[in-house]
């Protein structure tokens, strides 16, 4: 029987069709996101808007920067695209920068403490300069300007020459940089072999190799833009991936980005740039050109061993795989590697990491360096190139100035030069020498707080204590402004004039410091400041210095850079792009290249792999006189790069972890960047740590101790404790801990002061004997739980 | 005067309706308390008010946290009232009658709770009203609010109409009350005689309305899950996740009305009116309920753990022997374990132990609804939980406070109901009806 | 329309983090303190972390130690949960692809934020705040109009925000082209992050466009969304290292 289907039921039947599809329409409702219709919005910003081109000045790579101002106001940074290190990225540091003019701890105007009650009152600036005028004029009176003494950091640009200028009218020798606290090993190892003292240039872009000797290059080191720009360049900016190869204890960034990270044990790097060597050596992989034309030393000389027997002999890598705990195998590996994808280049160290805080880490420079040479990198593209600066207009003679001729001809009482022969600034050691007796009478510290940033800075405040006239110049109430006498605040980069020598990329360039706003508060740019003193001091001071202001020396400086005033303050920066290379051998490679800056050995044009310089100093020198400065090696040996044991601070059994106080991207290397909120924030993001300090330590090391991840511990080294927290990382070596540095401030300001601990005190106060360099890699700590 | 309305005969009357006689000094008391807690959790709310959410120990990853176990579990204990009386009326259970009120009246009382919870959890509650001026209805939450307001909305009704007899009763009986409840009585009568067809019309009502009570209270506890289940988070977004949230939200419901039937029997001398025979017709459905839970939890950890899906697995772990380890197996004793021995062999004919057993059960699926919502949370797929704080929760003063004040308020809702009204309905009981 | 996106190359990126702060001080994120950055209530719509965010997971044994890092911008999904979930429509996304919020609008039930499985989106837990004079760097810039309001402005407790790929900043773009008479260009407009990036990591355009940089990369075999198993379909496009 059929059954008719009635209207009826067709539309019932119709309606459950429809009302199925509807549903199925409303779910792809539910299930999808539709865009929203336009939204009639419209933006407001600033009335008034205006940009300025000037240079950062949070770390020493001084990138150019884009200043937004907006109604008055600093806004935002951004990177100038203009400028050859940053080409318009910037870091967070100079991002953050705004908080560095805004920040609610700046200095409001100069000082004067009152040592009796430490109370501090507010001067003017007229008295200001009649405090240090008649300070220094005393001083001179007297017949001792030596006795004024200035301590500056990462100063470049026309403020490090105008600062030295400045000493020098006044008739003191005694300009301390804090180089000897970073880059001074990696210069000296480059100084005592190629004969020129500077870090050398590293042509990233056409490398194809790269074997970075503990170069923390992509977090800090002395240039980390530069070497971040170079580095994705040579990755992904080009047809051919170049590799890189890291060797340090700990692995941080660049060892994750590497290719290959190598956890060498601690100050054995030269064991094992010389074990590459002896392998490239025997593989016969040596550029034979540079080896038998421009350097010196590859055969023996005579009776004197050269460093091919001196390596063959010494440095089998089954020895060195003793010593560096890298297996021989990879050893080989690398440095075939290393020699047949050429240009390769080995990066040195821009810290005190590979120093292990004897001469044998101004050895390791040297063989990291001398790596370079046997693959002929030396001055060489894809190889390392030699910094150029912009030529300025040389200074008006000073006229001739009997008192100050005398204090000139004083030895420098940091010791560099005397005490610390081969050095050339022993920051660090100023604290020493004021201790052991040598007279400071008036101490000047521009960009310098060396009460925080050295090994046992405590001594800094005892030693402040016998300088009866310390002046600061910073512009926050950092560690060492705290003790001084006058504290005279200089405005932040953002609101004054400066410069800076653009570094790195081997050509020439200058970047400027222009104020985006008017100063916030009663500071005064330094530059001006000595000026108005210079003035004020009158005589044979007053007449070094025609300048009104410190602007009007830099346009003078800046006159003959190729542009005019009004072009470069609109650019920011300008430069001479492309790097020539000197030909081997030729005059430009015997004046500017190589020997250079020798002041014993001859200045022939010669590489030295056996360094004549170092003879001159160590050659004769008896068995227990070396010892006296911690070299076991005799004879030709002390030439010639090789691997000394270090010897450390605290024995092992009792303090079984070497201490690495590593320099972060964030907090960078200066106290006031500490202070900044947003940088305090970021510091610990590797770890998962916030505003604080930690101790980063292997995972096998924490469970033979009974730690777990984020234990309170007690960090401790024979040079006294601190109190952190561990973190578990495993990218390190089970027998370094790393520690973080710029936390632990006890001044600067409210977002600095009482944020974890500083690992510096913990470190070896001592500096090296004959170099006078900052020990920061030869302390032994012990951890346990808190 | 002829009396005008009819009254249907329960023996019990004077018992059910003892309670509402008077208001004693210990009620009074009683009441100060729970004021006195919901006056600190006002307090605590008042901080977060001024001071912003983060008052509480919510954070990133964990947004949500103590707010929103309440707003569940406040509405899963909701499902007391409508499952006894809808569901039971609707499949004839007649021994339910007795304690229909009783569970209507923590269905009525719990779901403002519930809302309330959610209120207190918005970052902006004076943006409140956005949520009709641009309500989104593919947003989960909208259908959440549709269904839970008209639970209530229809919650209220069917309490409602239904205790229409008894507040007539009262309105009739109660002469000694003051003036202001006898023209409460009055009003809220509206006017019921009890004659003609006026029963007739109410059970017919309350048969139709129970359909679309029980339709009503499977929507409503599932779509409180769908909050959870429709993002793609690890642990939550399950199919299963609806039906086990409906399976919860009745078996903690149904364990509230033991509690509550208990403490009436006790305190208001009603040991007639509710006789143990009604637990023991509670502990055979609280048995089906604590083994179909049991059966939704082995279905939804056997297939997570079998499958194995890593980001899955890291929320399994945290519930089986990481952060939420105490609490999980807390919860597993109280909810299944415990009850389930209590039900077997310790409860038949003894009301202690099935209160025991209750309250077991209801802390343990507050417990449950937090294990659901936070170990989710706290291992995201994409933040990254390094930091000391983070990847963890803990409640602050304010939060838990609140929580307190939340049960406080409901327990004070339900005294002060049953000081006024009959707990037990007087015509669902009675034993005559009119006689034509 | 272009349907803007963003490529980042994690081998060319260094973690250096200049894309966080350059988004916080181009978008007015606060600094939290350290109390409540501890708890994780630190507002940086960039973020960088170490992956893998789980630390159960299997990245070998010292000396052999794989460590990796990666910026977390928001991912602009094209099938954004955070939208569906949203009750009053405070989020959305925009006919080019990048997905808003309306401060002015959003109730702060923090539906999305649980929502979001990349966890992109943060919360005010309290009253943003500069300590003086900090407050002076605030960027001006505004977007308002019809019941919304975006952009960098200052946002009070209690709602949600996000990164919008600077929107502000592509409104700003597209007038300047209008006031000088001429076509808006696609790159013209870039993101705060992708300006900063210290290793030239990032790449911003519009996909729709075959010939832009964004989809040439995006057809890379490093090309990877990060959990594209959720079908999310996100439009921030990661290259592997290696």
């Amino acid at each position: 029987m059929s059954k008719m289907i009635t209207r009826r039921d067709f539309l019932k039947v119709s309606a459950v069709v429809a009302g199925s599809a509807t549903a199925l329409g409303a779910l792809k409702n539910v299930v999808s996101v539709q865009a929203a219709a336009e939204i009639p919005t419209t933006l407001q910003t600033a009335a008034d808007e205006n940009i300025f081109a000037s240079t950062c000045h949070l770390c020493s790579a001084g990138c150019g920067i884009l200043v937004r101002v907006a109604n008055g106001k600093v806004v935002k940074l951004e990177g100038n695209p203009m400028h050859p290190v940053n080409q318009g990225s910037l870091c967070p540091k100079g991002q953050a920068a705004p908080e560095l003019l805004y920040n609610p701890d700046r200095l409001t105007g100069p000082q004067k403490r009152d040592r009796s009650t430490g109370h501090t009152s507010p001067i003017t600036w007229d008295e200001a300069i009649q405090l240090v005028s008649q300070k220094l004029n005393d001083l001179r009176q007297a017949g001792h300007p030596e006795q004024a003494v200035l301590m500056h950091g990462d100063t470049r640009g026309q403020m490090r020459s105008f600062l030295v200028r400045f000493m020098q009218a006044v008739g003191s020798p005694n300009i301390i940089s804090h180089e000897s606290l970073n880059v001074a090993a990696a210069k000296l190892g480059v100084y005592l072999t190629q004969g020129i003292y500077a870090m050398p240039a590293y042509d990233f872009e056409k490398t194809n190799y790269i074997l970075s000797f503990g170069a923390n290059f992509l977090e800090a080191g002395s240039n980390p833009q530069r070497t971040i720009s170079g580095y994705t360049y040579l990755r992904r900016g080009r047809a051919t991936r170049g590799k890189v190869v890291v060797i340090d204890p700990r692995q941080g960034i660049h060892g994750a980005k590497a290719d290959e990270w190598i956890p060498i044990k601690p100050g054995t790097d030269a064991a094992l740039a010389l074990g590459m060597a002896n392998v490239i050596i025997r593989t016969g992989l040596v550029d034979a050109d540079f080896i038998k034309n421009y350097s010196f030393g590859f055969d023996n000389i005579g009776k004197a061993k050269g460093f091919r027997d001196f390596v063959l002999d010494n440095y089998d890598p089954a020895r060195v795989e003793q010593i560096t705990g890298v297996p021989a195998t990879t050893i080989a590996r690398l440095a075939g590697e290393f020699a047949s994808n050429k240009p390769s280049l080995a990066l040195l160290p821009g810290k005190g990491g590979l120093l292990n805080g004897g001469f044998g880490g101004v050895y390791a420079a040297m063989a990291v360096h001398i790596l370079n040479a046997l693959v002929g990198s030396i001055e060489a593209p894809g190889g390392t190139m030699t910094q150029r600066n912009m030529p300025c207009v040389e200074w008006p003679r000073l006229s001739s100035d009997p008192t100050a001729k005398k204090g000139l001809a004083t030895p420098r009482m940091d010791g560099a030069g005397s005490k610390f022969q081969l050095g050339r600034n022993a920051y660090q050691a100023v604290a020493d020498q004021i201790l052991d007796g040598i007279p400071v009478e008036a101490l000047f510290l521009y960009d310098a707080n060396p009460v925080f940033e050295t090994p046992g800075g405590s001594r800094f405040a005892e030693a402040f204590k016998k300088v009866p006239f310390v002046v600061s110049f910073s512009s926050f109430l950092d560690e060492s402004a705290e003790l001084a006498d006058l504290i005279l605040p200089e405005p932040t980069f953002l609101e004054r004039w400066g410069d800076d020598h653009i570094e790195g990329l081997g050509y020439p360039g200058i970047s400027l410091y222009q104020p985006a706003v008017d100063p916030l508060y009663e500071t005064m740019n330094t530059g001006d400041f000595l000026l108005k003193v210079a003035e004020t001091m009158g005589g044979p001071v007053a007449k070094a210095f025609p300048w009104k202001s410190y602007q009007e020396v830099l346009q003078f400086r800046l006159e003959n850079i190729g542009t005019d005033w009004k072009t470069f303050k609109e650019l920011g920066v300008w430069f001479t792009p492309g790097y020539r290379f000197a030909r081997r051998g030729s005059q430009k490679w015997v004046n500017e290249i190589v020997g250079v800056d020798r002041l014993n050995a001859p200045r022939d044009g010669y590489f030295d792999l056996y360094s004549r310089e170092l003879y001159c100093f160590l050659g004769k020198m008896k068995k227990d006189e070396l010892a006296t400065l911690g070299i076991t090696m005799t004879g030709d040996g002390t030439s010639l790069p090789h691997y000394e044991e270090t010897n450390y601070a605290g024995d092992e059994a009792t303090y079984p972890f070497t201490l690495n106080v590593i320099t972060l991207m964030s907090l960078g290397p200066r106290s006031e960047a500490a202070n900044m909120p947003t940088l305090q924030e970021i510091s610990g993001m590797t770890v998962g740590e916030t505003w604080s300090s930690w101790l980063e330590m292997n995972p096998e090391s924490a469970s033979k101790l009974g730690l777990r991840d984020m234990d309170p511990v007690w960090v401790e080294s024979p040079f006294g404790k601190v109190n952190t927290k561990v973190r578990i990382v495993k990218g390190l070596r089970p027998d370094v801990v790393n520690m973080p540095f710029n936390q632990g401030h006890s001044a600067v300001g409210r977002f600095a002061r009482g944020r974890g601990v500083n690992g510096l005190k913990l470190l070896n106060p001592a500096s090296e004997p004959l170099s006078g360099l900052a020990a920061f890699t030869n302390t032994h700590v012990k951890v346990r739980k808190s | 005067m002829l009396p005008t309305t009819f009254h249907p005969q329960n023996n019990n009357e004077a018992v059910i309706l003892a309670p509402v006689h008077r208001v004693t000094r210990k009620d009074l008391l009683l009441w100060a308390v729970l004021l006195g807690i919901m006056g600190i959790g006002v307090y605590a709310y008042l901080t977060q008010w001024f001071t912003g959410l983060g008052v509480t120990g919510l954070n990133r990853p964990v947004y949500w946290g103590f707010y929103i176990t309440n707003f569940v579990f406040f509405i899963g204990l909701a499902h007391s009232g409508t499952f006894i009386s809808a569901i039971l009326r609707l499949a004839g259970a007649s021994w339910r009658t007795p304690l229909t009120r009783a569970a209507e009246a923590i269905t009525l009382f719990s779901l403002p709770f519930g809302v309330g919870a959610i209120l207190i959890d918005m970052g902006r509650p004076d943006r409140v009203m956005n949520i009709f001026f641009y309500g989104r209805f593919q947003s989960p939450l909208l259908w959440d609010i549709t269904a839970v307001s008209l639970y209530l909305f229809s919650s209220i009704v069917f309490f409602y109409i239904s205790l229409l007899p008894d507040i007539a009763l009262c309105r009739d009986r109660l002469t000694e009350v003051p003036s202001w409840q006898q023209k409460m009585y009055k009003i809220l009568a509206l006017g019921w005689t009890g004659r003609g067809e006026q029963f007739k019309r109410l059970e017919r009502a309350l048969d139709n309305m129970a359909i679309f009570m029980t339709l009503l209270v499977v929507t409503v506890h599932t779509v409180v899950s769908w909050v959870f289940g429709m993002t793609v988070q690890p642990g939550w977004h399950t199919a299963l996740i609806g039906p086990f949230f409906l399976v919860g939200a009745i078996f903690s419901g149904t364990s509230a009305v033991v509690i509550v039937l208990a403490i009436l029997r006790r305190v208001y001398h009603m040991e007639k009116v509710l006789p143990v025979s009604l637990f023991n017709s509670l502990r055979k459905l609280l048995i089906v309920f604590t083994v179909a839970w049991l059966y939704m939890m082995i279905a939804e950890f056997l297939t997570t753990t079998y499958g194995a899906i890593s980001d899955e697995m890291l929320v399994v772990w945290q519930k089986f022997t990481g952060d939420f380890a105490v609490l999980f197996w807390t919860m597993a004793l109280t909810v299944f374990v415990l009850p389930l021995i209590i039900f077997l062999f310790l409860g038949k004919d003894h009301v202690g132990w099935m209160v025991v057993a209750a309250i077991l059960i209801n802390i343990g699926m507050w417990i449950e609804r937090f294990l659901v919502i936070v170990p989710t949370e706290t291992r995201p797929r994409f933040v990254s939980t390094l930091m000391e704080g983070m990847g963890s929760y803990h409640p602050s003063w304010q939060e838990i406070a609140i929580t307190g004040s939340l049960f406080a308020g409901l327990i004070l809702l339900y005294v002060v109901f049953t000081r006024f009204f009959p707990i037990v309905p007087i015509w669902e009981t009675a034993h005559s009806g009119e006689t034509k | 329309m272009a349907k803007w996106s963003m490529v980042i190359d994690l081998e060319k990126c260094v973690a250096c983090q200049g894309c966080s702060i350059a988004c916080r001080f181009e978008n007015n994120t606060p600094v939290v303190g350290p109390d409540q950055a501890l708890m994780g209530r630190a507002m940086r719509w960039n973020d960088v972390f170490p992956l893998p965010i789980n630390a159960d997971e299997d990245t070998g044994e010292y000396p052999n130690v794989t460590s990796r890092y990666i910026p977390r911008p928001c991912m602009h999904c094209e099938n954004p949960p955070c939208i569906k979930v949203c009750p009053v429509g405070a989020t959305f996304i925009d006919n080019e692809g990048i997905v808003e919020q309306n401060y002015a609008r959003c109730i702060g039930c923090r539906f999305c934020t649980v929502a979001c499985p990349y966890g992109v989106r943060y919360f005010n837990w309290l009253e943003p705040k500069w300590e003086a004079p900090l407050g002076e760097h605030l960027n001006p810039d505004r977007v308002e109009g019809e019941g919304v309001l975006e952009g960098p402005v200052v946002r009070p407790r209690g709602i949600v925000e996000k990164c919008t790929f600077c929107v502000h900043r592509l409104i700003k773009a597209r007038e300047r082209a209008e006031a000088e008479g001429r076509d808006f260009r696609a790159d013209e407009y870039v993101p705060a992050c992708v300006q900063t990036c210290t290793g030239k990591a990032r790449f911003f355009g519009d996909l729709d466009d075959p010939a832009s940089t964004v989809s040439q990369l995006a057809k890379s075999t490093r090309a990877f969304r990060v959990l594209e198993e959720v079908g999310t379909h996100p439009k921030t496009i990661y290259l592997r290292e290696g």
